[in-house]
């Protein structure tokens, strides 16, 4: 009697729900949506400013753990405050954040929420792999400020693949997946929403759209996030490994290169100083395995799995690559290192009236610098010293009073002596190529 | 009636103000008509793969054999010289023209050298007939000075007269003159009142006008630097003393190479803070590969503070700092041993270095262009080693120099400046077996697609261009 209450229960009420309003589930995932008000530190204008953007994002656990986009909440954020379903507002802390896959996960000030008795609902992953095209979703987030908008849409691909250049606020981003695309509305504000099935189950994360377009919006898929989350809980951040290989799809080359149709990955570039291009490896060589695993990289939507592939392995591991050069084909070993992002870390010098970003080894790579010594001008106060002395964004500092800028700590400890007295300092900074002496003085 | 004393040689004197205000009046249109001969108009055209460019500028005559200067600006110095084609010259006010053969580019002056044909030389007269003896008269503040401009092309380039007054003379580094108002077309003469040549006419680049569109009337306006009259000129004795230096040969060579490169004023808060007084600097950003600065054992950042034992001037802007130590090395040889002082660390460091001639230039470089493919391939020269940071004795092949819109090279994603390190999975060797390589590929009609690996920016690509 009682289980067939329980079944009745089930039952009857769900044709009610359906002509009433939307499943049980897809209720509790609106429930599970807040807003992300985030105040974050701009250097780029040479001082110390603030910008406040607004986001979404989704509740992932009874603990306050939340789910948004990278773009939305980076560690540049001063202050964030989620507005939670009940219009209570919870300030949060960043977890971490991963702007290869454009996600960072958040967490609510738990201490707050107790003590105000809030009551959080969180949402549940579904399985971004069963997606087919054509298959109904729904956007829910905050698109111009408007909290908890839904919207609908339908899978219209589920496995888009596109490269971002301008990536998340300058990062590199995208290389190691590829795309929900859908026709749900996505406006901006709605970044860091969940894309859900009607049963309210999380599919995506939407995170971008083309403006000036209709309805092509972009969402990170579930199956992706569910890693990055995973990773993220346990330490923080996303190690990847990198070995410096730019792929490029097989795709109308396999006749040149004597290849049968859906065999390797051609190499487009080798990164120098890589540890691929240590190893010999050429733009123009033919990837047929790693580690023993055959691999195809004849389509570009191939590529990312096979990027991801290499990222996932362990920093300083060996890894076996199976090379074709020519009608040679032949194994060699790389040793994996840590990829880095060509951003490096932002620092605002006030004294002098600007702002630095250290180069980092792939920002020297992709600028061709000799090496990564230096701090890249990113801003510039006008009237101050750096100003004044002509200094300008894109220079590239390389010494301070004749000492080498080999970490961001020199130049803050110059500048901390500077302060402390202030007296007319020598820089030497590389535009162009070309080298510059600065003298910046009270 | 009242006797006014003085009265009569206040008259007097007013009288003859008249009459020198009368005097030059008569005097100037016939300086003037006189002087006219030693301007002219010069037409080419700038040949390239898909286009023919028209560029009108001004030049004077320098001799009796027909040799006229044309300012630096008038042909961009990075065109080869095989591309400038037709030269004409027009006589002022004269609808027939006559043609012109171009000499080369002097590096010390800037300036471009062509040649009048036989025909109308007896109509030219050389500055040099206006020019004083010995040293020329350094025109004073606010003197009158006037100068030849000559109207455009539709116009048949009538002559017509400047005049103004000197405002300021500065060292830029070359001593100049800079007048009130226009003064002259950029290349002419500049003379004083008596009708001597006290200067020479340059690309102001300073003067702009706001231009309104003909064709958008209401719209954004155009901001166009004046080309056709200039204020500012060059004082004859930084002109005249060079009119010798009539190219050798068409791409100006010998060149003196030093290989410093990159150089970089260095400003007076900088001197100030190294303890040099009042002198000025270039700061070195990179000392060439197998160069005479290198061989000398300059190295990258040495600051240039003396040639000769001779302290590096100041100049306002200080930027003129850099263009008088490439003067200063222009103006000599290769195989002349310049002597220079640099600051390296606290150190001054005495440098003797060997100028050398200068290598292979972009702009001399052979070239290529394939018509099937749809792009210019270029030899591989020192200045593109230098870009690239290798090895000058590793490089080879081919740079990428054109490529035309919609052929298979541009489908392909061929872009210039692409180095072309392999062909059909075949390292590039020299320009010759490239365009070997390359000529067989598009002389082939069996042919349907070939692979290039080009290096970009420090990274490759490979791509396919499909023939079919």
């Amino acid at each position: 009697m009682g289980s067939l209450l329980l079944i009745a229960m089930v039952l009857i009420p769900a044709p009610a729900a359906l002509a009433a309003g939307m499943s049980h589930g897809f209720n509790q995932l609106l429930d599970a949506v807040v807003r992300i008000d985030v105040r974050e530190a701009d250097f780029e204008g040479g001082g110390r400013r603030f910008e406040a953007s607004i986001g979404s994002g989704v509740l992932l656990s009874s603990d306050g753990l939340i789910l948004t986009n990278a773009h939305v909440a980076s560690p540049r954020a001063v202050e964030i405050t989620i507005t939670l379903a009940s219009l209570e507002r919870v300030s949060a802390k960043l977890v971490g954040w991963d702007h290869w896959t454009d996600l960072a996960l958040l967490r609510l000030d738990m201490n707050d929420v107790k003590k105000r008795r809030l009551k959080l609902t969180h949402g549940e992953f579904g399985d971004s792999e069963k997606l087919y095209a054509g298959e109904t979703v729904y956007a829910v987030g905050t698109p111009f400020g408007l909290t908890r908008t839904v919207t609908r849409g339908i899978i219209s691909n589920s496995n888009r693949y596109f490269e971002d250049d301008n990536g998340v606020d300058g990062y590199e981003t995208g290389a190691f997946n590829t795309w929900l695309q859908t026709d749900a509305a996505i406006n901006p504000g709605n970044s860091g929403g969940p894309l859900v099935t009607e049963d309210g189950r999380i599919v995506g994360i939407t995170s971008r759209a083309y403006l000036g377009a209709n309805n092509l919006g972009f969402a990170i898929p579930v199956n992706v996030a569910k890693v990055i989350v995973a990773g993220l809980v346990q330490s923080g951040t996303i190690t990847r490994s990198y070995i410096g290989l730019v792929p490029k799809a097989l795709q109308d080359f396999e006749a040149f290169f004597s290849l049968a149709l859906d065999t390797g990955m051609l190499i487009d570039s080798v990164d120098p100083g890589s540890p691929a291009a240590r190893a010999g490896l050429a733009g123009g060589d033919i990837l047929l395995a790693i580690g023993g695993k055959a691999i195809d990289g004849r389509f570009p939507e191939r590529l990312p799995p096979i990027q991801n592939l290499i990222a996932s392995q362990p920093v300083g591991a060996n890894l076996t690559l199976t090379i074709k050069r020519g009608a040679q084909v032949r194994d060699v070993t790389v040793v994996t290192e840590k990829l880095e992002s060509s951003v490096g870390e932002e620092w605002v010098l006030d004294a002098w009236g600007f702002s630095v970003r250290k180069v980092s080894r792939t920002f020297a790579r992709v600028n061709q610098l000799p090496d990564d010594t230096g701090v890249l001008v990113i801003g510039i106060q006008p009237g101050f010293p750096a100003d004044t002395a002509g200094l300008e964004a894109g220079d590239i500092v390389t010494k301070i009073d004749e000492k080498p800028l080999t970490s961001l700590d020199v130049i803050k400890a110059a500048h901390a002596a500077y302060i402390d007295k202030p007296a007319p300092t020598l820089f030497e900074a590389v535009r162009d190529r070309r080298i510059s002496l600065f003298i910046l003085k009270p | 009636m009242k006797f006014i004393p003085g009265w009569n040689s206040a008259a007097l004197s007013a009288l003859l103000l008249l009459c020198g205000g009368l005097a030059r009046a008569a005097d100037i249109p016939a300086l003037w008509a006189e002087r006219v001969k030693c301007a002219v108009a010069i037409e080419y055209f700038t040949e390239t793969e898909s286009e023919r460019r028209t560029t009108v500028a001004y030049g004077t005559v320098i001799d009796n054999a027909g040799t006229i200067i044309l300012p630096p600006g008038a042909i961009d110095s990075h065109v080869p010289p095989s591309q400038l084609k037709e030269f004409k010259i027009f006589l002022p006010g004269d609808p027939v023209n006559a043609t012109g053969v171009y000499l080369g580019q002097d590096a010390f002056t800037g300036w471009h050298f062509v040649r009048a044909e036989a025909k109308v030389r007896a109509r030219l007269v050389p500055v040099t007939a206006f020019a004083a003896a010995g040293r020329s008269p350094v025109p004073v503040l606010d003197e009158e000075v006037w100068g030849i401009g000559l109207r455009p092309l539709e116009e048949d380039f009538t002559p017509y007269i400047l005049t103004s007054h000197v405002a300021l003379i500065q060292s830029l580094p070359q001593r100049t003159g800079e007048a009130q108002q226009e003064v002259a077309g950029p290349g002419l003469p500049v003379f004083n009142r008596a009708g001597v040549f006290i200067g020479l006419a340059l690309n102001s680049g300073t003067q702009q006008y706001m231009l309104y569109s003909q064709m958008n009337r209401g719209g954004a306006p155009v901001l166009l630097v004046d080309v056709e009259e200039s204020s500012l000129f060059h004082l004859a004795d930084e002109v005249l003393p060079n009119l010798g230096r009539i190219p050798k040969n068409i791409d100006g060579r010998p060149l003196a190479w030093l290989g410093a490169d990159g150089l970089e004023p260095m400003d007076r808060d900088v001197a100030n803070f190294l303890n040099l007084g009042d002198q000025s600097g270039a700061v070195v950003s990179e000392v060439l590969e197998g160069s005479p600065a290198e061989k000398a054992g300059m190295k990258d950042h040495d600051i240039i503070i003396a040639i000769d034992g001779k302290p590096l001037p100041v100049f306002r802007p200080n930027r003129f700092v850099t263009d008088y130590v490439d003067r200063e090395i222009e103006r000599r040889h290769p195989g002349d041993v310049m002597a220079l002082t640099v600051l390296r660390g606290s150190d001054r460091v005495p440098i003797s270095a060997t100028l050398g001639e200068e290598p292979t230039l972009i702009r001399e470089a052979r070239r290529k262009y394939f018509e099937r493919i749809g792009f210019t391939a270029r030899e591989f020269v020192y200045g593109d080693a230098i870009e690239r940071r290798i090895k000058v004795g590793q490089s080879a092949g081919v740079v990428v120099h054109y490529v035309k819109p919609n052929t298979p090279a541009a489908i392909a994603g061929l872009q210039p400046d692409d180095w072309i390190k392999e062909i059909d999975g075949v390292t590039t060797g020299t320009f010759a077996e490239a365009v070997d390589q390359l000529t067989s590929i598009e002389a082939d009609p069996f042919r349907a697609e070939f692979v290039l690996l080009v290096s970009r920016g420090g990274d490759t690509a490979v791509l396919r261009v499909k023939l079919k």
